[in-house]
């Protein structure tokens, strides 16, 4: 159970580290129940005023309802992109599947900032710029490699004896993909759904590069804001994106459980 | 041409629409159910199958034993099409399939680890072959019935392949090999995964099922009891290569070769010059075995067709017909049913069983003694080297 | 903040697909996208590095070193770059020295517990970078808890915003969940059984430490090191907003060169400068994990 072979002080001082890593995300809290006009902490009044300035506040919620829909349509796309790109890496019969999957995967490897120039100078003689194809396809550009690294484990870990039977048995390729194969995926896909909402809701880099004047996301939303001032009202959305996460996180453990996905 | 039951017509007509897609009939043999000619298969420079002939009769359970890594289970996968031969061609009841997929093959294969499939239940497992056959809805549900009740586990139809324990998930996936009434059935090791004592049932139980369906079947095991118990005939292959077919009997009195007479039972050995008229000399001692061979030859002979006794006992007077050879007691084990007997025959270590009696028969080490056995249970075979 | 821990190709079990044209029709997809998105930009990027930049934001296409010249020999840019790696460094060893010993005790640990542990290690991942770093607006700014404490405790307190501290601070504490992932994974060496032989063995604890966990560890502090500093180094979004625009490292640049001035010629330099600082770093890694083994 828990590491009894450890020291006092070392249990202190895991402690108060655990508490330096978690205290931005803890203090948001708190100061989204000001009263105050300016973030200040400890907060001279408390009040649910920066919740109901959120209600009032047009542009916030118009980016809230963006992001979800392009954190909707981002994560389709990519589970019917990814799967079938999974299926032919993990069972192709050559030796290529490596240097696909590597190159499939390297979008991870560059820094955010430079693949949002990237594509912005590309997109700007495209005319993707400030649109929403442009945003979606700006990151699918980075769910794609999440959504296929984490298929394509699940795939290769699966028992493909039981595909095998199925064969045997009399069922065509597709249909055991579809009978077979897809429902004993299903962890990995709920993970991957997860995990590419997640990453498209929070994306905030590339979305800088690729916004318009009349499109925007939440988190470039925010990110404006902080620009300009810093005031509680960041905090009550905040608390809000972190409810979100924690409610998506929980489905996940319902449903397949979280040691399975996360502890890998 | 494929025999017609007429009780079976819509498996029949599927079968026929399968395999006569295939090409035209090579028929010669009526008996003869699945025959393989000159298989091969080859993985770059290494040979996994070399040119391995087989015919199997309708209805016969054929066992394909040998040590892992002589091509037993790429034969079989060959069969099943899960594998593409590199060469040679796979015959059913006269047709050619050793192109066709797997999806069209009509054989059942129970798999080492069962593959039954985790999301679906016991019954929808048993019946999926069924519904890949559009089988209508009615009688997929009596057959799946009959298919359980016949492995008596009609009560866990509803539970899920990871509530049963092994021996429940074999039988789930036997049924669901059997359902379909397959022309064949093939079997991957299905009981290397049991413990021991399961094992003894189940072998029986399948060799049972067999047997009352009539069904030509294909068992690939390294365990020779498994071969010998249940099996018609016995295919003992290495490397590759077929080393001996024939009944257990057969295999196991008259192996062909000191690898088949090793790998089948347990074996003593002795090497020798045989001298042309039926006598063999080793070191200093002499035997006698059946025939005339001549050359250097090496002796084999089963541990418990042999005598221990004492060497300066009344017994030992030797008789016609009998080899004994003088040495020393290095061990004796006791394994419950058998007691073991270690002896140092002029520096060749050969092993005696005899039955164990309540406690008796226990000599002391290094008591000299001398081991006895029938000429005609001596196995004789050249040696190069 | 996307690069996770160095992938690997996962297990591969083969099964007949048959005819090549599925293969690729079901491969189209993902390929037309990671073209359109990333190969094509990216290539565009390294030439446009090439280009003159004219004044007023446009772009000629030409084949001029200026970019790459103009920067070295601006004494800005220069000072530019040696902050931006120097800090990044200064931040992966701080990020080394709190992450250890999260990375100890969560390795040591098991069962529920451990799953518990992991998952507050990796829940901050989760969120936004724009609400982490708010976060640390949050503690470092002059009202916050940090600075109001300290001067309610009669000292002069110091600036925490709108500084370089302020960032390394904030930096540090987002990269830790990359650090402990990645020492964990390097952990996998450390039994148990060798720190008992040491003691055995008449070892003290601070001796155990330094001379059997320690180098058995190195390769997960080596790994750590790579990722979290190759992070900081094209890190964005916490320098901008806590250092407010005061703080000029190579992201930040990058941006209000691509954005603001319009001058992508010199952004793209910037772009393939970060990138060959990564390539230096992969190196190093290569080497330090040869003189390892």
């Amino acid at each position: 159970m828990e590491a009894d072979n450890t020291s006092v002080p070392m249990k202190i001082l895991v402690g108060l580290l655990f508490l330096f890593l978690l205290a931005p995300v803890i203090l948001v809290v708190p100061i989204s129940f000001s009263g105050e006009q300016i973030l200040s902490f400890p907060p001279e009044s408390w009040s649910l005023r920066w919740y109901a300035a959120l209600a009032d506040n047009p542009k916030m919620i118009s980016a809230f309802w963006t992001s979800l829909m392009l954190g909707a349509i981002v994560t389709f796309i990519s589970l019917a992109v990814a799967i079938p790109a999974a299926y032919v890496i993990v069972r192709m019969r050559t030796y290529g599947s490596t240097f696909l999957y590597n190159l499939f995967t390297a979008p991870l490897l560059l820094p955010t900032i430079v693949l949002g120039l990237a594509i912005l100078i590309v997109f700007a003689s495209m005319g993707f710029l400030g649109t929403f194809t442009g945003l979606i396809i700006g990151h699918l550009v980075i769910t794609l490699p999440y959504a296929l690294r984490v298929l394509a484990t699940t795939l290769g870990n699966l028992n493909l004896a039981c595909e095998e039977a199925a064969s045997t048995l009399g069922g065509r390729p597709l249909t055991v993909f579809r009978r077979v194969t897809l429902p004993m995926m299903a962890p990995g896909i709920v993970a991957a759904t997860a995990l590419c909402f997640l990453v498209s809701f929070d994306e905030v880099v590339i979305t800088l590069f690729l916004t318009g004047p009349r499109l925007t996301t939440l988190p470039v939303e925010l990110f404006h804001h902080v620009e300009s001032r810093a005031d509680p009202l960041v905090a009550s959305v905040s608390v809000l994106l972190i409810l979100l996460t924690l409610a998506v996180v929980m489905i996940v453990d319902r449903t397949v459980g979280l040691s399975k996905t996360f502890v890998k | 041409m494929i025999p017609a039951a007429a009780e079976r017509p819509l498996e029949n007509a599927m079968m026929h629409q399968t395999i006569r897609s295939g090409s035209p009939t090579l028929s010669d043999d009526r008996d003869v159910h699945l025959r393989l000619d000159g298989l091969t298969k080859r993985y770059g420079d290494s040979v996994a199958v070399a040119a391995l002939d087989l015919a199997v009769p309708k209805g016969e359970l054929v066992a394909l034993l040998g040590p892992s890594g002589c091509g037993k289970t790429t034969t079989l996968r060959m069969v099943a099409g899960l594998i593409t031969p590199t060469d040679g061609r796979i015959v059913v009841g006269g047709h050619d399939i050793t192109v066709m997929p797997t999806y069209r093959r009509d054989m059942g294969l129970v798999f080492q680890s069962y593959a039954l499939f985790p999301h679906m239940s016991v019954a929808k497992n048993v019946a999926f072959g069924l519904e890949m056959r559009s089988v209508p809805k009615p009688e997929i549900e009596r057959r799946v019935k009959e298919a359980l009740a016949m492995v008596r586990l009609e009560a866990l139809a509803e539970r899920k392949p990871r509530e049963l324990s092994g021996g429940q998930q074999q039988r789930v996936a036997l049924a669901r090999a059997l359902v379909i009434r397959p022309s064949i059935l093939l079997l991957d090791e299905p009981l290397s995964n049991l413990d021991a004592k399961l094992r003894d049932e189940m072998r029986n139980e399948i060799r049972d099922i067999q047997q009352s369906l009539g069904i030509t079947a294909v068992f690939v095991t390294h365990d020779q009891v498994e071969a010998l118990s249940m099996c018609d005939k016995v295919v003992v292959m290495r490397g590759g290569k077929l080393e001996q077919v024939g009944t257990p009997v057969d295999v196991y009195e008259h192996p062909e070769t000191p690898f088949v007479a090793s790998f089948v039972g347990r074996t003593n050995r002795l090497e020798g010059v045989a001298e042309g008229d039926g006598r063999v000399t080793i070191g200093t001692m002499e035997v006698r075995v059946p025939g005339r061979p001549g050359g250097k030859v090496e002796i084999m002979v089963r541990p418990h067709r042999m005598r221990l006794v004492e060497a300066g006992a009344g017994e030992d007077a030797p008789t016609e017909g009998t080899n004994r050879l003088a040495g020393r007691l290095t061990r004796v084990t006791f394994i419950g049913d058998l007691l073991q007997y270690h002896v140092d025959v002029g520096g060749t270590e050969i092993v005696v069983e005899a039955a164990s009696d309540h406690g008796r028969g226990f000599r002391k080490v290094g008591t000299p003694v001398a081991v006895l056995w029938r000429v005609e249970d001596t196995m004789v075979f050249g040696r190069s080297a | 903040m996307t690069a996770l821990a160095a992938p690997t190709a996962p297990a591969m079990p083969r099964l007949a697909l048959g005819r090549t044209g599925t293969a690729i029709a079901l491969l189209l997809p993902i390929a037309l996208i990671n073209a359109i998105g990333f190969i094509v930009p990216v290539l565009n990027l390294a030439r446009m590095s090439f280009n003159e930049a004219l004044a007023g934001g446009g772009v000629r296409e030409a084949f001029t070193l200026a970019n790459w010249t103009g920067l070295f020999g601006d004494s800005f840019y220069v000072e530019l770059i040696l902050n931006s790696i120097t800090v990044s460094l200064g931040i992966t060893l701080a990020t080394l020295v709190v992450s250890y010993p999260i990375a100890l005790y969560l390795h040591r640990s098991s069962g529920r517990w451990r799953t518990f542990l992991t998952v507050l290690v990796i829940s901050p991942l989760l969120t936004s970078a724009v609400v982490r770093t708010y976060g640390w607006i949050a503690l470092l700014a002059d009202q916050g808890p940090i600075v109001s404490g300290i001067a309610a405790m009669g000292l002069t307190p110091p600036r925490l915003m709108f500084n370089t501290t302020g960032v390394v601070i904030g930096l540090t504490e987002i990269l830790m969940p990359y650090m402990i992932l990645s020492l964990l994974a390097g952990f996998g060496r450390l039994d148990p059984r060798v720190e008992e032989a040491a003691m055995t063995l008449g070892a003290p604890p601070a001796k155990t430490f330094w001379r059997v966990i320690l180098p058995l560890t190195l390769p997960g502090i080596a790994l750590g090191c790579l990722l979290c500093f190759v992070l900081a180094v094209s890190s964005f979004i916490t320098p901008k907003l806590l250092g407010g625009g005061r703080v000029f490292l190579l992201a930040t640049e990058i941006y209000d060169q691509a954005i603001v001035t319009l001058n992508w010629p010199l952004a793209a330099t910037l772009s393939m400068l970060v990138l060959i600082i990564f390539g230096a770093a992969l190196t190093a890694y290569a080497r330090v994990l040869r003189a390892i083994d």
